[in-house]
């Protein structure tokens, strides 16, 4: 049993008006049409989603983007039922990296239901897909419990990954990458060198004295510790078959 | 031709390997169950269950033990390699060394005691 999710922004915006028409009449010819649920600006996603589940959903479809998966991540994950995207609009690097293709193509991509189990990241207790950002970071990562700590030495950015292009999201494990820049050289001879650090781990921690800005999943969270872990397969998602993970 | 396409696509890095580039400070226990490559600092102690790699670039203040390593860098620390020990000749080792296989290039500098054979017979 499908349930559609909608996204407010798709049914504000007529432009996408005739997009879902043949989305909808897509999923009716493919014959996995199901009840439809309408986000709006005083409702919440989660209750809606559990809603649903407690009627016998085992399928939830989100139609937005990003943003719109975000909302739902958490309580679909936990309730072990399965997750399908149907991608409109821009911001849509999740379909991308499952290899769902945006609007109406996608609906072909769940009749064939591909389903894989990937892990899921938390970071303070909130989950996330993708990954984790960290522009300009200067704080320190608490590795394995504490027992030793890495620092960068030079201007870096931090990034987590879980399901990336070049990171597989089955294998129980997070990646953190720190891209350096190392200045070489002095005065106007000098020049700047990057160079990557990579660290795969279970559990890391960041610590910072002074409050700092991440992106999990894009959106923003500030703070000066964010514990960071991932849950081994956590999420059932219906994949296409251009993927990027095996 | 199918198959050819799908390792294509899929560019994955080898899911144990840690890199710890220059620009990064380690300092602790740091402790790997996979291949670790070291072209930074760490201060401390290194050990990893397979093999490690030590850049030219690297300076490194820890005690090292590892299955095998590989050695351009800057070592000031006892290095125990169970099975391969190879001191380039961009390394500088202060403290002793003790491994099955041991290999020194030309220019790689040692100051301390090596001790080499079956680690059984040296324990």
């Amino acid at each position: 049993m499908y349930c559609y999710l909608y996204d407010e922004f798709i049914q504000e915006n007529k432009r996408y008006e005739r997009e879902l028409l043949d989305i909808e009449n897509r999923l009716t010819d493919l014959g996995i049409a199901g009840k439809i649920s309408r986000l709006a600006l005083f409702r919440n996603a989660e209750e809606m989603i559990r809603d649903e589940i407690d009627r016998g959903v085992k399928t939830v479809v989100v139609l937005g983007n990003d943003d719109t998966v975000r909302k739902v991540l958490d309580v679909i994950s936990e309730s072990k039922i399965v997750l399908g995207l149907i991608p409109i609009g821009p911001k849509n690097e999740l379909a991308r990296l499952l290899g769902i293709p945006n609007g109406v193509a996608a609906c072909d991509i769940l009749s064939a239901r591909r389903i894989e189990q990937i892990d899921v990241g938390t970071i303070n207790g909130r989950k996330f897909i993708t990954g984790v950002r960290v522009p300009e970071f200067k704080a320190e990562l608490m590795c394995n419990n504490g027992k030793y700590r890495i620092v960068p030495t030079s201007r870096a950015d931090l990034e987590i990954q879980n399901l990336a292009d070049v990171s597989n999201p089955c294998d129980g494990m997070l990646r953190a990458n720190i891209h350096s820049s190392i200045r070489r050289g002095w005065g106007p001879f000098a020049r700047h060198q990057e160079t990557q650090s990579v660290l795969p781990f279970q559990f890391l921690a960041i610590r910072s004295d002074k409050p700092i800005s991440l992106f999990a999943d894009g959106e923003e969270m500030q703070g000066t510790r964010f514990d960071i872990g991932v849950e081994a397969m956590m999420l059932k998602v219906i994949t296409g078959k251009d993927r990027v993970f095996v | 031709m199918f198959r050819v396409k799908s390792e294509q696509s899929m560019p994955q890095q080898s899911s144990n390997e840690t890199i710890i580039a220059q620009g990064v400070k380690v300092e602790g226990d740091f402790h790997s169950q996979g291949d670790v490559v070291i072209d930074g600092e760490v201060n401390g102690s290194i050990e990893t269950t397979q093999a490690l790699t030590i850049g030219q670039s690297a300076r490194i203040h820890a005690d090292v033990t590892a299955k095998s390593a590989v050695i351009a860098g800057e070592v000031k620390g006892n290095i125990h390699a169970s099975e391969r020990l190879e001191l380039l000749a961009t390394s500088v080792i202060q403290g002793d060394v003790e491994t099955q296989n041991l290999s020194i290039a030309t220019g790689a500098r040692v100051n301390g005691k090596i001790t080499m054979g079956e680690m059984e017979k040296t324990e």
